[in-house]
């Protein structure tokens, strides 16, 4: 039984009811331990001028739950640490305690808006512990489904992009542009975010007449549906401005931060797994690798703008698949219990934000040893503490929103 | 399968190696020693012959015997994927150089690798847990932490609470179920 304290009487530090500022811990920038390394006492002091900013983890631009301490003087942000972890849940070891047909709905969530290349890789990797061969209709249904959803994964890119700089209209547009492809899949997979489809030797379901329609319909005006998602923003002065030469990256820094995907060939490297490493039928497929910022390295802009090329050749490579699609069986016959001979696998696909991976160790057993789960988004997000540097905490949200992260992959 | 690949890796890194080179599918395998860590990765990343510019992933491996770190890497002089599996680290007490002198990226995938497997990444200027909270103790990824529905696959091995049994500090077993051949 509590007792309330007489009216008018001030809060005391002795009140436990009462929270007072001295008393939050929880969400103060600096944290209530002492610096445990050297970049952790180098940032978590201040100089003269300085505070921390504590950004997230509730923010809305910051694409998931992500926590960014900033540390600024005056508007401009002289550095910064994003904290991650609260989207956490060990998937790696729920993988290591689920058998192999399991593990497809256990990676699904990882990056939620394309969700089918987070199957994929793992998939690519236990066919490969089997030795398992796809029969070619299931991999050009995986090609036409997976670049079906790269369009709607950077569609949903533009949108965030602009919401972060301030406008609120496109994201409407990408919804609708979204929602059209979701509907599709929805129309084979049964559902409308988390697929679940591909199948080690396969995929789940052959093409159906509803899906096959819906696609007809959605590629007699995906062309120019394009050209008019790039009039609505590129021409638009403020956020060209907001984004040319804010957070350049070049080649030789890219590549020795790790970066893959769209940001790398934004910086001018031509590195694209699915011509770099080809797998599936991708070999048999005619289409380009968009690159920019070869002279200098790229900027926000170039970053924004490759998602928009890249989606052309997706559009391309969609009308192949079903120009070339074969007739025949979408699954291998594989027996119901998977058990692999002991052996190391690695297989990377070319997700919407970069190459991701899985290495899977087996014991022979019908669970994986190991299974490591590299997401691109992960290593793209360290991106941010290099490019945000000297720029206004504003830009913080469009250098972000350019390096198109998603938090779902980065905590795992 | 680059089978030239595998005769120029033999033929330079013949006094490293801890293993035979193998391959599989579109893969190359390369043993070493935790030890010759930086010179092997130095000459992989810098030597134009083999110029293996992009670091595609960065994992701990606990084989239950010992820890391993496991770096997977691309180049465009193969059409293989390289994979350099650092080994022999003691499972009391696994340390390994850090990459970042080459890849600075390669910074956050040792912070997870520590976060999960507690291997030291010497010479990494921000090692610090990245996922589990700063005072939590245990390792979650090394093979004597088990999840609570996963005593139910040995008998007499009980549910107990993770965290205060696998702290390092408190635990009275610690047993590993599941071991693979190096």
């Amino acid at each position: 039984m509590t007792t309330h304290a007489p009216m008018g009487q001030h809060a005391s530090e002795d009140d436990p009811r009462i929270m007072l500022d001295n008393q939050i811990g929880a969400f103060e920038a600096v944290p209530p331990y002492p610096p445990r390394t050297e970049r952790e006492a180098e940032f978590y002091s201040l100089r003269d001028g300085e505070m921390f900013l504590n950004m997230g983890p509730q923010h809305p631009s910051t694409h998931g739950v992500l926590r960014v301490v900033l540390k600024i003087n005056g508007e401009q942000v002289v550095d910064l640490d994003p904290v991650l972890g609260y989207l956490h849940r060990g998937v790696e070891k729920l993988c290591e305690t689920s058998d192999y047909h399991h593990i497809i709905s256990q990676v699904d969530p990882l990056e939620y808006v394309s969700s089918l290349f987070m199957e994929w890789a793992p998939v690519m990797a236990f066919e490969k512990l089997l030795d398992v061969r796809v029969p070619r209709r299931a991999e050009y249904i995986r090609v036409l489904t997976g670049e079906l959803l790269r369009v709607s994964s950077h569609a949903l890119f533009q949108g965030w992009m602009a919401l972060d700089l301030g406008g609120l209209t496109p994201i409407l547009y990408s919804f609708i542009e979204r929602d059209e492809i979701v509907e599709m899949l929805a129309a084979i997979t049964g559902q409308r975010m988390l697929f679940n489809y591909f199948r080690i030797g396969g995929v789940n379901g052959d093409l159906n007449h509803e899906f096959m329609s819906r696609l007809g319909d959605w590629m007699s005006r995906a062309a120019k549906q394009h050209e008019a998602s790039i009039g609505l923003l590129n021409e638009n002065e403020i956020f060209v401005r907001r984004m040319r030469g804010i957070g350049k990256l070049d080649k030789d820094t890219a590549l020795r931060m790790a970066v893959t995907g769209p940001n790398l060939r934004a910086a001018g490297v031509p590195f694209d797994v699915r011509r770099a490493h080809p797998y599936s039928v991708y070999p048999e497929l005619e289409f380009d690798i968009p690159v920019r910022g070869t002279r200098d390295g790229g900027d926000s802009l170039d970053r924004y703008l490759l998602r928009l090329d890249e989606v052309k050749e997706s559009i391309r490579i969609i009308d192949q698949c079903l120009h070339n699609m074969p007739d025949g069986p979408v699954m291998a016959r594989l027996p119901r219990l998977l058990r692999p001979r002991p052996g190391r696998a690695w297989a990377a696909v070319e997700a919407p934000r970069g190459l991701y991976g899985t290495y899977a160790i087996s014991d022979g057993t019908d669970q994986p040893f190991r299974m490591k789960i590299h997401d691109p988004s992960f290593v793209n997000m360290q991106l941010v503490g290099m490019l945000m540097k000297g720029n206004l905490i504003a830009d913080t949200m469009a250098v972000m929103a350019s390096i198109d992260p998603v938090m779902g992959g980065i905590d795992k | 399968m680059d089978r030239l690949l595998r005769r120029r890796l033999e033929a330079r890194f013949a006094d490293k190696l801890t293993g035979p080179v193998r391959q599989r599918h579109d893969e190359t395998e390369l043993r070493i020693g935790a030890a010759d860590l930086t010179e092997v990765m130095t000459a992989l990343h810098d030597e134009p012959d083999l110029d293996f510019a992009v670091l595609a992933d960065l994992a701990g491996v606990d084989t239950g015997n010992q820890m391993q770190v496991t770096y997977h890497l691309w180049s465009a002089t193969t059409p293989d994927w390289l994979r350099v599996i650092a080994d022999g680290l003691p499972r009391d007490n696994p340390r390994i150089a850090t990459l970042t002198g080459l890849w600075p990226g390669a910074e956050w995938m040792e912070r997870e690798t520590y976060d999960m497997f507690g291997i030291i990444f010497e010479g990494n200027r921000d090692l610090r847990r990245i996922y589990m909270p700063p005072d939590y103790t245990s390792f979650p990824l090394r093979k004597d932490f088990y999840l609570a529905d996963d005593a139910a696959r040995s008998p007499g091995g009980g549910v107990r609470h993770m965290e205060q049994t696998h702290a390092p500090s408190q635990a009275t077993e610690r047993v590993v179920r599941r071991t693979v051949k190096a």
